[in-house]
């Protein structure tokens, strides 16, 4: 069952998927456009100094946003396409087949979790060939591998997230986007009305920045996308 | 007798304008069962009732002897489902969806999936996406079939389709019934359609199932009877009055039209002093809108 459910998901993603594969393997070529030329005192490569490589990292940071940003689009649309076709055709076809609906729901996540290899295999390509093709300053290393993998973990976690959001039904997915939304517009309105009526203490509440945080920083689930996402670094 | 679909006194409530209102229908094991009624009078509702794809409110469902929704599974496994709109992926070729159905169904019949793909004239090349209504027709019925099924679930499978592919279906269909002994359940519109092939029919409207019975006692057994000189109430007569008017003609004369005649009941009329004249057959269509004219509770005929 497993592999027709994958052969369905990649054949309705497969033309869809060009462009994030292009993406995920450009993206450290182009991360090391102009990377490795020669420091102040005219060094290259492993001679230069420790301004330069400083300026190397500094040069690849402003990248960085780049492949959590391209990794959640991937697991986004990896999610919906899974999702798409029984939506338009009210779950009947999924309801008449006879696999109980955790199975199903598992097997096609499985399928949607395997085909977000492959954008991760293509920016491990992309980093491997980036980094063999810049000489870096001594000090500095370039992590292709562990770049792909936080990629590849990135991916999944979007996936899962939004596999599990359009799961259900628009009125279920409606019910959750609005107490997500619901939750930060009085998470942050209610203190500020409470300080404006004269409970100063709640001034320092910030009860949706708490909560982001904890999502996103370790051992927050969505620590993988705010972690460090450096091709390059010492 | 077996029953291959019993639902008792479900209920499932839509909205405010629709909702299932006690139904309780059995489809005897082996029977080829036509669900007739109007657009909206609750066909499709009913099957997706009975095929887990919606909790009743009240009421309980068995499917081949076994519960709905608990043991789903084990009965999908046995029930082929051609729905009312087409539910494959548009994506895939007729070779490739039909690999993918089957990796679902343990009793697929590849060999004869192959000798329905060539009889209904498909082509497994093509793609889902590029088929004409009737190539997905003949498609989502040979998915049916090819599983092998003891119960086949038809809800309006020749609706919009052209004369020709309806009867490669409806052969094909019937070829595998007198094969299996397969029960069918067949919902349609089409009233004579299913005059041609069920045995057993049951009348839906408004959510309510307004009667069930066997063919040949709905083919037979509603007449137009016209009367001379009629009471102001039937006097507890021996079959149902399904609607009565005045006739044109000299004298007092009421047509009504009954369900449930039988010839010898001609003596009631003797007994309450009132001429039978007349008894005429009504075809299934007129006896099937005689039937819903009469079950409607704002009916001004009805007696």
């Amino acid at each position: 069952m497993y592999q027709p459910m994958l052969f369905v998901h990649w054949k309705q993603v497969r033309f869809a998927l060009i462009p994030f594969l292009l993406a995920a393997f450009g993206l450290p070529l182009l991360v090391v456009q102009g990377l490795g030329g020669p420091d102040m005192s005219g060094a290259t490569g492993a001679a230069a100094g420790p301004v330069m490589a400083y300026r190397v990292i500094a040069s690849y940071a402003f990248w960085t946003p780049f492949f959590p940003g391209l990794a959640a689009a991937t697991g986004i649309f990896l999610a919906l396409s899974a999702w798409n076709w029984d939506h338009q055709a009210k779950h009947v076809y999924a309801l008449s087949l006879p696999v109980p609906r955790w199975q199903y729901a598992l097997l096609k996540m499985g399928a949607g979790a395997a085909i977000a290899i492959l954008p991760a295999v293509a920016l491990w390509g992309g980093a491997l060939l980036a980094s063999a093709s810049v000489t870096l300053p001594s000090g500095l290393h370039a992590y292709p591998t562990a770049l792909a993998l936080r990629f590849l973990a990135a991916i999944l976690l979007a996936y899962a997230a939004f596999f599990a959001a359009a799961a259900g039904t628009v009125r279920t997915t409606l019910w959750i986007v609005s107490a997500a939304l619901a939750f930060v517009l009085f998470g942050n309105l209610v203190p500020q009305i409470l300080t404006a009526l004269g409970f100063e203490s709640f001034a320092r509440v910030d009860l949706v920045g708490a909560v982001g945080e904890a999502l996103a920083r370790m051992p927050g689930p969505f620590e993988v996308f705010t972690g460090k996402w450096m091709l390059i670094d010492v | 007798m077996n029953s291959a679909i019993e639902l008792s006194h479900v209920s499932w409530r839509a909205d405010r304008s629709f909702a299932l209102k006690e139904l309780s229908l059995r489809v005897p094991m082996g029977s080829i069962y036509g669900f007739l009624g109007p657009n909206g009078s609750g066909k499709t509702t009913t099957i997706r009732a009975f095929m887990g794809m919606l909790r009743p409110d009240s009421g309980e469902i068995r499917l081949l002897g076994m519960s709905v929704p608990g043991d789903m599974p084990r009965i999908l496994a046995r029930v082929g489902y051609v729905p009312e709109r087409p539910h494959v992926y548009p994506a895939l070729t007729v070779a490739e969806q039909l690999r993918y159905h089957a990796s679902f169904f343990p009793m697929w019949d590849g060999g004869w999936a192959g000798e329905l793909v060539d009889r209904l004239g498909l082509d497994p090349t093509r793609k889902i996406a590029r088929m004409s209504k009737g190539e997905t027709g003949k498609l989502l019925m040979l998915l049916a079939l090819a599983q092998r099924p003891d119960l086949l679930v038809l809800d309006e499978p020749t609706d919009g389709l052209d004369p020709v592919v309806r009867r490669d279906v409806l052969t094909a269909v019937l070829d595998y019934v007198g094969e299996t002994g397969a029960t069918v359940f067949i919902s349609s519109h089409l009233v004579h359609e299913l005059e041609r092939i069920c045995d057993w029919v049951g009348v839906m409207d408004r959510g309510r199932l307004v009667t069930e019975l066997p063919m040949t006692h709905f083919k037979n057994g509603i007449k137009r009877i016209r009367l001379s000189g009629p009471p102001q109430l039937p006097l507890d007569p021996p079959f149902t009055v399904l609607s009565r008017k005045h006739a044109n003609g000299s004298g007092p004369s009421e047509t009504w039209v009954v369900q449930g005649w039988r010839d010898p009941m001609r003596q009631y009329f003797e007994g309450v002093g009132v001429t039978l004249r007349d008894v005429v057959d009504l075809d299934l269509e007129e006896s099937f809108v005689e039937l819903l004219r009469s079950s409607r509770p704002d009916s001004s005929e009805r007696s």
